[in-house]
């Protein structure tokens, strides 16, 4: 199983699962918001540890089995 | 019966510089540890709980997690001018909840408490700390403002620690 996820998946999970969702670049980190929550601290590497995702996903409130069909948690 | 989720105390002090302002953090956390399918540590913050961190060992994860809340605090700075911004900013930060993640930590704290699970090797050397005598909070206080005195009682030290079973 695959420790990690290329960020372009990420994008696409959350364009379709996350909508209305935002990314913006901070100096040290992605800053994604969804459902007036702010994910201040995914990394910007090109391939994101699914760890990462996954709290995410969680913390955001994104649906988990949409992110499951994208492949990156 | 082993613990799989593993209920962790932070203890984290920061000083950091914003543009026009000198800010003390300093946080009561909590963040639940767990070792994943991909072998490693992963530390899962609660409180704040926007925030993951992994590593090959627990001192590593916890070293690595600790680096990130600094950057993400080291962020904030850099997006918000004013202090009393940045203020409101990181106390955001800090209570936006992940239910989940904090029903976790409260199950594993009840069941270290229900005297049927030992932490095993290696959260067995970590300090013990009283959730009700350390509450989870944060504190973010101005340092560049005229008459503020310093102590070195102020100091606190990184820790990160398990909740104690009484």
């Amino acid at each position: 199983m695959s420790a990690s996820a290329p960020y372009a998946n990420v994008l696409r999970m959350l364009e379709k699962c996350a909508p209305g969702s935002t990314v913006r670049l901070a100096n040290h980190s992605r800053v994604i918001t969804f459902n007036r929550k702010v994910y201040p601290s995914l990394p910007k590497f090109d391939d994101i540890e699914l760890g990462h995702i996954r709290k995410m996903v969680r913390f955001l409130g994104i649906d988990k089995e949409c992110a499951k069909k994208h492949g990156v948690i | 019966m082993d613990l799989t989720e593993h209920p962790i105390m932070l203890t984290l002090q920061d000083t950091i510089s914003g543009d026009g302002f000198l800010a003390g953090v300093t946080l009561f956390g909590r963040a639940l540890m767990r070792k994943e399918d991909d072998e490693k540590w992963w530390m899962y913050g609660v409180r704040p709980a926007a925030i993951a961190e992994s590593g090959n060992t627990i001192d590593e994860t916890f070293l690595r997690f600790r680096n990130r809340y600094k950057e993400v605090l080291f962020d904030i700075a850099q997006d918000n001018n004013k202090f009393e911004d940045f203020k409101a900013e990181v106390e955001r930060f800090f209570n936006e909840p992940d239910e989940e993640d904090e029903r976790l930590w409260n199950n594993a704290l009840k069941a270290i408490r229900s005297s049927k699970i030992s932490p095993p090797e290696p959260f067995a050397q970590l300090p013990r700390e009283s959730p009700e005598s350390k509450p989870s909070k944060i504190t973010i206080e101005r340092l560049d403002v005229e008459g503020k005195r310093f102590k070195s009682s102020d100091n606190a030290t990184d820790i990160y620690a398990l909740p104690n079973a009484a």
